[in-house]
Parts: structure tokens; sequence; C-alpha cells
């Protein structure tokens, strides 16, 4: 199979980084450029020395590399139906980061655009290539547990703000500037716009879609941001499953610029775990772990050393499958828009006080 | 262990990683092609012609206490404590040895001097690596049949503890926990591409790749394992002996170095 050629946009993303190795090691690709939002960006992207080129301007990048047929784009939420017309224009396939956009006008624009360019539309919801996920929907698929009946799920991480400024930003994490609610004094755009598995991972594993949700924010743990970083849903499927989601931002990290050792204050920087109550029994689920651990430098503080690095792989190979054989992805735009749609509702409620219903 | 299986696996990882046509940063990214070859077993281990494989030198939780050891996260490492529990009917010498190469390669020095007090299927070992870190090793094959085997490797260092087991337990953690009618199952998955094959057989199968890929050195493997299997057998001497039996220090080879790991993935 010839090789895709691939090039990432924007560098600005927090999963930027997590690509590098795939995009290097993975046979079928040939990652021939990569063009940066900003000098700041570029510098960044420099430190990992990849050796392949970086521009700062996609048409230049293009001109260089005309034959580029897929990007990854790797930017603030904000850049993405820009640079999503950018790639459909030119019939280059596009592998997204997880909030194509919450503008649900430009939602349905980037399906349209998508469909008349004919190219693939993959988002980035890399937990469904994490070997423990894949266990988890099989045991669920192959009735270990029977019908599910309630679902508890964690999506907690450290903030990234410090390091990717634009996730603290209103207008670039969720695309416009709008209060939380009456009285508070801070926006849309915090932890909930970062962590959007939990409400696809729901869908896959009961077969069901949303049926409402209720939200409540909490008081902030970081001083001076302007978003939401702690939040609390409860809602209900369709096919009357309860469920229970905690997507925040409740781990404190060292304010660097550049993620690396030492970025955690709470030994463990991000978990996804899944507690599941079926019809004829129940499982627990620590998506990420276990692992290794220790109390060494730079801080001396205990800290997770993850060993799990799988998702990113499984998520490229995917799309490349797609771009070849003609394949949709399992996450593609129509599929995602009910995610998005709920993390709205979780919005909705936070503004309203009342459930939100979705979709 | 399916060798079968693991051939198939080992063909899997071959076809998709390995290409002659490259593009410049990924000819620097995966060095060499991977050579032909197939996991055999003998006598219980993995051998791919006539290299013995270390697949506890692949595992990820090894790989990251290694790089812990290398990058600074720990500093002056005076003791390893190391445990190592099986099924009843397994091969304790063997997982001695399998625990004494891994303390010469996390303590990144040869085990020089080795005592033992063994006592059916267990065995309690104290070790001299030669740049004077300690290692004791608990070996026990008393588990079940069936249940899964489980180990723990502690680094204690001047600067920093690190284990592969976490604070304030004593058994591992696993991925998934599952009840139903059946009891209470254990699940912990830890290779996509490698998804259905044993975790013994998922090391085995990288430690084979590593090997035709020549990430691994095959010549490295067989001195690190011929010195490992000696020192094991050494233990139970000196268990019989009841005194310590010292094993001559060889000059060359480095057999306790770092291989590139984070290339595969």
């Amino acid at each position: 199979m010839k090789p895709v050629k691939i090039a990432m946009m924007g560098m600005t993303h927090g999963h930027t980084r997590k690509y590098y190795q795939t995009l290097l090691d993975n046979k079928k690709l040939d990652w021939v450029a990569s063009c940066a939002q900003d000098e700041d960006a570029k510098k960044t992207y420099e430190l990992y020395q990849t050796g392949v080129p970086c521009y700062l301007d996609p048409d230049e990048m293009y001109k260089n590399h005309p034959d580029i047929e897929a990007v990854v784009i790797a930017s603030a939420n904000d850049q993405h139906f820009a640079q999503m017309k950018w790639c459909a224009e030119k019939g280059i396939h596009i592998l997204s980061m997880k909030i194509p956009t919450f503008d649900m006008k430009e939602y349905d624009e980037m399906i349209a655009m998508c469909d008349k360019a004919g190219i693939v539309c993959q988002i980035e919801l890399e937990m469904h290539y994490n070997a423990v996920v894949q266990r988890l929907k099989k045991l669920v698929k192959d009735g270990a547990i029977g019908k599910i009946k309630a679902i508890q799920m964690t999506n907690i991480t450290l903030s990234p703000v410090w390091a990717f400024p634009w996730q603290g930003d209103p207008k670039a994490s969720f695309g416009s500037v709008k209060r939380l609610k009456k009285g508070d004094d801070r926006f849309m755009g915090g932890a909930l716009c970062d962590h959007p598995h939990i409400f696809d991972l729901i869908r896959h594993l009961t077969g069901s879609d949303f049926d409402y949700i209720y939200a409540e924010v909490a008081p902030n743990l970081r001083d001076g941001l302007k978003v939401e970083d702690m939040l609390m849903a409860i809602g209900r499927m369709k096919d009357g499953t309860s469920f229970l989601f905690d997507p925040s931002w409740s781990r404190l990290e060292e304010k660097i610029k550049v993620p690396g050792p030492g970025w955690e204050r709470f030994p463990k920087r991000m978990e996804v775990n899944v507690t599941i109550t079926g019809e004829k029994g129940m499982l627990t689920c620590d998506c990420f772990g276990p692992n290794v651990y220790h109390n060494g430098a730079p801080n001396d503080r205990y800290t997770v050393q993850y060993t799990y690095f799988d998702e990113w792989i499984g998520l490229i190979d995917e799309f490349v499958d797609c771009i070849r054989n003609r394949k949709t992805p399992l996450i593609n735009l129509k599929w995602h828009k009910q995610t998005i749609q709920s993390m709205l509702g979780c919005y909705e409620s936070i503004n309203t006080g009342k459930i939100a219903k979705v979709g | 262990m399916n060798i079968k299986k693991m051939n198939r696996g080992l063909d899997f990882l071959r076809e998709k990683y390995i290409s002659p046509e490259r593009s410049e940063p990924r000819k620097r990214s995966l060095e060499g092609c991977a050579a032909k070859g197939e996991i055999t077993l003998k006598d219980g281990h993995c051998w791919v012609g006539a290299t013995p494989l270390i697949p506890g030198r692949m595992e990820r939780k090894i790989v990251e206490l290694k790089k812990m050891t290398e990058n600074g996260t720990l500093e002056g490492v005076s003791t390893l404590r190391f445990a190592s529990f099986a099924p009843k009917g397994s091969d304790i010498e063997a997982m001695l040895a399998k625990e004494l190469d891994l303390a010469a390669y996390l303590g990144a020095s040869d085990v020089v001097r080795v005592m033992a007090v063994a006592n059916g299927n267990a065995v309690n070992v104290l070790a001299k690596l030669a740049n004077d870190v300690n290692v004791s090793v608990e070996i026990g094959a008393a588990l079940p049949r069936g249940e899964a085997p489980y180990d723990r490797h502690e680094i204690i260092a001047k600067r920093g503890v690190a284990c592969d087991q976490t604070v304030d337990t004593h058994t591992p953690h696993a991925s998934i926990r599952c009840w139903n009618g059946g009891g209470a199952v254990e699940y912990t998955d830890v290779d996509t591409e490698l998804f259905g094959l044993s975790y013994e057989e998922i090391w085995n199968v990288r430690a084979a790749f590593a090997l035709l890929q020549k990430r691994a050195d095959a010549k490295v493997w067989k001195a690190a394992w011929a010195k490992a299997v000696k020192a094991a057998k050494l233990a139970f001497a000196a268990d019989k002996a009841k005194a310590a039996k010292t094993i001559a220090l060889k000059k060359g080879l480095d057999t306790n170095r770092a291989i590139k790991v984070a290339e595969v993935r």
C-alpha cells in the first residue's frame, strides 16, 4: 500500500506531541510537513526534533508539498472550521481534534463540505484504541454483566491551560464568549470542552442515545481562570441507563509552558475510570492503569508514570485504513454530533438550572 | 504459551513497521529491517534461532523503571526489592533467573554474589551487584493452578523510590474487575496491537521483534541470559552449601544497557 502523505497543522493542541512517534513509525504514512499556528508553536515543535519541516503559512506548506493527502488538525477549537475548509477545498483528508466545533451551524457546514469533497474526516477520540477500553467494550458486548443499568465515568485531568492557553480562552475553546449562568463571572469553554470521551463512550457501551442531562458547576480550583474547571453531570440515556459523569480538571498542576516531568501535583495527571452496574453483575475499570510509580525528580512527589501509549497508534491505523479503503471512521462527524450536543446540553443545564433534552 | 499465535503477532508487527522505502525522518526512527525468524519454545523458554528471548526487559513497566534509573528521576540506587509468585508447578529456578536478570538490568551492574535459602517451592535470595547495590528476591510457586502470576519490582534510591506496584498495596492493581454470577474476574490488557495474547506471550513477541529489528543485540541477550541462569543455579548451590557464592565479573560486553524501546511505540 502506498504510504499516505500526511501533514500536521496548528501544533497548539495539547495532543500534538503525542502524534510524533506514530507518524514517524507507521510505514503506512509519510509525514512530510507541519505548519505551526505561530512562532511560539513552531519553537515548541522544534524542541522535539522530528526532522519534519515546519512552516508558518499553510499555503506555503502546500506549495512545497502539493502531494499532501491528509492533515492532522492539531489546533485550538476556534481554528478548526477554517482549517477544515482549507483541507476540503483541496480534497485533503482530515483527522480533527476531539471538538470540531460547538457551533452547530458550523458543524453542519463541516459535514456538508466534507461530504461534498468526498474526504475522510475522522475525529480524534483515541480512547477507543486503548487496550483496556477494547476489553471493556468486549465484556459489555459479550454480556458479562448483562444489560447496563447505570454508569459512572470520570475523565479527570490536570488543566492544560498554562501550556496551551487557548484552553482557558472562552472564544478559542468554546468558539464564542458565553457566560456560564446569570451571576457567574465565568464563561463556557473549560474542563468540559477538554473531556468528550465519556460522552462518546457511553453511546458505544449502551448502544443508546442521550435522552436528557443535568449538570452543575462547582467553585473553581484555579484562581483567575475565566472558564469552568469543576463540574459534574447526571442524566439518562434513551434505553433508561442512568449516568454520572465527572469531566473536571480536578487534578492540580505546575504552571509549566511545555508539558513534561513534574507537570502534575496530584500523583496521577489523567484518569478515565468507569463503573458499570448491569442486570447480571458489575465492573470497575481503570483505563490507564496499572502503571509504575515513583517519588523522584524533578519534584520528589509521588507520581504515576504511565505505561499506556497505544491510543495514537490505533487511531492513525484507522485513519489510514479509511483513506486507502474508502471506509467511514468509527468517530466521524455525523456520529460525533450527538456527543457534542450532549456536552452543549451540560452548558444549557448549567445555564438554566434545569435538565436539558439532547438532540 | 501459544507459539503459533505469537508468531502471527510477530508477522503482524514485521509487516506493519518494516518498509524498505521510507522518507528520511522514518529512516531514523526505525533502525534496520527485521530479519526473518520465528519464535520457538525450548524447555519452557522462548528463543529466536540460537538467541534466548528476555521478555522481562520488554515489559512496559520495566522499560519505564529502566528509564527512571537513567534519566535522573532516581539518583543513587541503593537497593532493589523484587518478588515473583506463580502457580504451583512453576519452575522457581527459571523464575529466579528472570528476576536476577532484571536486577542486573535495572541496577545496571552484574550480579557478583548470591545467597539463598530455599524450602520446597519457595526461595528467598539476597544478591549483590558489582556496583554494591543490594538485591532481595522473594520467589514462590504456591498460587493455585490457573491463577495469574504476579511480581513486584521496587528500586530504592538516595533520591526517590520507584515501583511497579502502587503505594499501600501488596498485590497488583488490575485494569478491570468484573463481578457476576461466576464470581470476580480481573483483566489487565497492555497492548492494543497484540490484543488477545496473554501477558507472557505479548512480551515474548515484543522481544522477538526487537531482536529481529536489531534494536536488541543477540550477543548481549545471549550473554545476559547465560549470566542470569548461572546466577540462579548458584543461588540454589549457595542454599545447599549455606554459604554465599561469588561470581567472577566478566569484562567487556555491557549486557545491562537499555535497548531502544520507544521506537516501537
